[in-house]
């Protein structure tokens, strides 16, 4: 009994007989849970600062590496549906000419659409970033130096050059660049050019009739030997009743 | 595009147009306002309570995930939330939605629990003081209240902080998007940090002794939470 209470005075005043750390050693200080930041016994505190998060080190830190690329973004809608619209213009029209624009007030813009309408050539607005892409795929590849300022399309089914380039030459802000009539790129001369000539119908009747010459000259060609024959024969009896007897008159229309 | 001098000069493109967004799977609760919450419950309790502030510690079990809102004020501590704090809740909310394409919802009950408090002026001792008012126990990770509706985060977000500013404890407004942004970056740094000694390694082998300057319940909080806080820069 004198040894285990002197072992309990050697390890310290609160070990007595039924005295429990558990129990006694929860008195002091503040509860577990509360209002204020409780102060953190230092061996806690080293154990957190131990564990603290290391966020990883490439070898290579990112800011010298050249920056991402960005992903190629989605296909836009609205851009497809104006590429299907340019590729169908291209297709469905006979004369396409590309005309540099500058800003012209509203209402000549109208006026200037009124007057093309009228000849059937319609004005169409196009972005070159997207006209770009459908001609490098088609075959209008030749056409692409066009596409580099503010420009318009006119196009139109019929090739009516002669009253495109009247009405161009009283609009000072659109100037004709070059256009493709026929799957033929011309240049701006070569559309004046082209204006110049006689229309379609016109050089199709000359040519019919250059062509129809020869064969209309078959038939008096063929007749031409007997027609001779005819004449010289009737001149020789003209001659002959001038001077001969009329009984031999019979006889030469029997023989003719 | 690079101009004459090697000055960029601007260049206005296509215009790529956003579709506005969906709202087609959205329900309207019949009441689009917050409820009113009573002060003193139905049944006021005639037991006087412990403090129980355990009920403020760890994470919290419910109400940690969206259910009918896409927006909410998410608790990143404990605290408990009185009447006023609810008054003012309701009120800057209510003020700030349209009834006609947002509502809101509570997530948190009710106060509940009873809170004692003694006279002033007098001392220690003498039992427990008489009922003063109710509190709601509100845990950390825990959504306090939302809402949604035709409406973006960025129309919400002001005065979600607002209300989240007022609040006892730090609170944060959060969508749908933005606490599954957070979780999964939670868990990315778990995952990637470069730390060998992580508290749970240390706590569940008992490295060192440590246990003996732990709490039992450090093997379940795991070093994140302190009392009522949560620290969160803690992996």
């Amino acid at each position: 009994a004198a040894t285990a209470e002197m072992a309990a005075l050697r390890g310290g005043p609160g070990w007595l007989r039924g005295w429990l750390p558990a129990l006694q050693l929860l008195r002091r200080g503040s509860k577990a849970v509360t209002r204020h930041w409780k102060a953190m016994h230092f061996q806690r505190q080293k154990l957190l600062a131990v564990t603290e998060y290391l966020p990883p080190r490439p070898a290579v830190p990112p800011r010298c590496l050249p920056a991402p690329r960005d992903r190629p973004q989605e296909e836009d809608g609205y851009a497809r549906l104006l590429r299907r619209q340019v590729e169908q213009v291209f297709r469905s029209s006979r004369m396409v000419a590309v005309c540099q624009y500058n800003s012209m007030p509203d209402e000549d813009l109208v006026t200037m659409r009124h007057y093309l309408r009228k000849h059937n050539i319609e004005v169409k607005f196009v972005l070159n970033e997207i006209i770009r892409p459908v001609l490098e795929q088609s075959k209008y590849r030749n056409l692409l130096p066009l596409f580099v300022c503010r420009n318009i399309l006119l196009v139109s089914p019929e090739t009516r050059a002669r009253e495109m380039l009247r009405v161009l030459k009283g609009i000072p802000q659109v100037n004709l660049l070059g256009a493709c009539i026929d799957d033929t790129i011309l240049s701006r001369q070569g559309v004046e050019n082209f204006a110049r000539l006689p229309s379609l119908e016109a050089s199709q009747g000359q040519t019919v009739g250059a062509l129809a010459l020869l064969p209309s000259q078959t038939s008096s060609l063929l007749q031409r030997g007997p027609s001779f024959l005819t004449a010289l024969l009737d001149e020789h009896i003209r001659r002959l009743r001038d001077t001969g007897a009329p009984g031999e008159a019979p006889q030469e229309q029997g023989m003719g | 595009p690079a101009g004459p001098g090697g000055v960029a000069v601007p260049r206005a493109g296509l215009k790529k147009l956003v579709l506005p967004p969906d709202y087609s799977g959205i329900t309207f609760p019949e009441k689009p306002k917050l409820k009113f919450m009573e002060k003193v419950p139905a049944v006021p309790k005639v037991r006087r309570e412990p403090r129980a502030l355990r009920d403020l510690r760890g994470p919290s079990r419910e109400a940690t995930d969206f259910i009918q809102g896409q927006y909410g004020i998410l608790a990143l501590g404990g605290g408990y939330l009185h009447w006023g704090h609810f008054e003012m809740i309701r009120l800057t909310i209510g003020r700030h939605i349209d009834p006609k394409s947002m509502f809101a919802v509570w997530r948190v009950p009710a106060p509940y629990k009873p809170v004692t408090r003694k006279s002033l002026g007098h001392r220690m001792g003498g039992g427990t003081g008489p009922i003063d008012h109710y509190v709601t126990a509100v845990r950390s990770g825990r959504l306090v209240g939302g809402g949604g509706g035709r409406c973006e985060f960025g129309q919400v977000r002001p005065f979600l902080a607002q209300v989240a500013q007022k609040l006892p404890f730090p609170a944060v407004p959060v969508s749908r998007e933005s606490l599954q942004e957070m979780r999964r970056q939670e868990e990315e740094k778990r995952l990637n940090n470069q730390n060998p000694w992580t508290f749970e390694r240390i706590v569940t082998s008992n490295m060192l002794g440590m246990r003996k300057y732990l709490s039992p319940y450090d093997l379940r909080l795991q070093g994140r939470y302190w009392g009522k806080f949560f620290l969160k820069h803690r992996v």
